[in-house]
């Protein structure tokens, strides 16, 4: 949608006109008038959300529908400016597309905390117990509940913490012995030729996981335990690297 | 054999989180450990993604589950039509998709399920109480 009147340049809108509009509300006329004198506003609102994952045209979509109800329900005796009014609204309206979307705009520092003690109560119960633990298990040892502990494990999944991805140059004792059983593994996959490319371009870390996962059939706790790492991290690394994988093996097939 | 839940999105990867996080929490409540149910959930991924990057189009994701006796059996269909004998693949076992679902699951299979291509996912809860 283009702004019917191509001389305001402002993007909030012309405050006279806007007034004029508001006064013939809800003459249709006017609302349509009123929503093209602010568009500019909805799509600067909308490209401020734009580069999460979200094509730019749906998030304009999105704060248009944000703009109208702005226009509906706005109260011009309440002294609030339109423009103020409207930001709120929009914002808003785009927010929830992303809380709908099942997207979060960044992890909720609820979430984070939830996700590091959880990340210790993994670990730590791993070793009391000898195996992994229960949803159940962490639950009653962190003290949240259960879908708590589930959103948690969905998050560490879901995000990348950048600060947990810097890598490692600890050299594990095994580490000289682990490279040639590796080779030799990833031998097997050479035959598969999409995949064998893509395999050798991962970080070293990344394929030593895919390898003890798939090729020695350790669990994600054990792994864990023979890199030194948290369980929470080897999840995310490897949930990280099949996506890679994916990518890599669709673009070349 | 009538599922416990079943579930029916769009077929877009948007929504593979909701049937990623919906199958864990049923693990959960099954008493699976931490790490199954992290097995289980990467599983639901990787079969999701084989489906929905097969080249006929697909308008619906289905996720049957059934639970029972510790195990959790996962079948995820799409309504593509592949026509006669495109699918399953015939060396499905050299694929990449295949190693690895097979590796998380304790069985993996391709199969032609009701809507469609499908893959089945049987999980064991990994836990002795």
């Amino acid at each position: 949608m283009r702004a019917k009147n191509p001389g305001t340049e402002t993007s909030s809108g012309d405050p006279e006109r806007s007034d004029e509009l508001f006064a013939r509300l809800p003459d249709p006329a006017a609302r349509d008038e009123l929503a093209a004198l602010y568009q500019p506003l909805a799509e600067y609102l909308a490209r401020r959300f734009y580069g999460r994952g979200e094509p730019l045209e749906d998030l304009i979509q999105v704060a248009s529908i944000g703009l109208i109800k702005a226009i509906d329900r706005f109260d011009p005796e309440r002294g609030v400016k339109f423009s103020t009014y409207a930001t709120a609204t929009v914002v808003g309206e785009l927010k929830r597309h992303f809380r709908d979307k099942g997207w979060a705009l960044r992890v909720p520092r609820r979430l984070q905390e939830a996700g590091m003690s959880v990340g210790r109560a993994v670990t730590d119960l791993s070793q009391e117990l000898g195996r992994a633990p229960t949803v159940n298990e962490i639950a009653r040892r962190t003290g949240l509940s259960e879908e708590e502990v589930l959103e948690a494990m969905e998050t560490a999944q879901a995000y990348t913490a950048s600060s947990l991805d810097a890598p490692t140059d600890e050299e594990g004792a095994t580490e000289g012995e682990r490279l040639g059983e590796e080779e030799d593994a990833f031998e097997f996959l050479e035959g598969w030729t999409s995949v064998a490319p893509a395999i050798r371009e991962l970080p070293k870390r990344e394929r030593t996981i895919l390898y003890l996962r798939f090729f020695r059939g350790l669990t994600q706790t054990q792994i864990a335990e023979e890199l030194g790492i948290s369980q929470m991290h080897v999840s995310r690394l490897l949930s990280r690297t099949l996506e890679e994988l994916r990518r890599s093996v669709g673009d070349t097939g | 054999m009538t599922p416990d839940v079943k579930l029916v999105v769009p077929a877009k990867p948007d929504y593979v989180r909701v049937l990623r996080a919906v199958t864990a929490s049923l693990a959960a409540r099954l008493e699976f450990t931490y790490d199954r149910i992290e097995d289980l959930r990467l599983a639901i991924s990787e079969a999701c993604a084989t489906l929905l990057a097969l080249p006929w189009e697909a308008t619906t994701l289905v996720l049957r589950i059934s639970a029972a006796d510790g195990r959790v059996t996962a079948v995820v269909c799409t309504d593509a039509d592949p026509g006669a004998d495109a699918w399953p693949p015939v060396e499905a076992e050299r694929t990449l998709a295949w190693r690895v679902l097979s590796g998380l699951a304790d069985t993996a299979v391709f199969e032609v399920g009701e809507e469609g291509p499908a893959v089945r996912l049987e999980v064991e809860g990994g836990v002795v109480v």
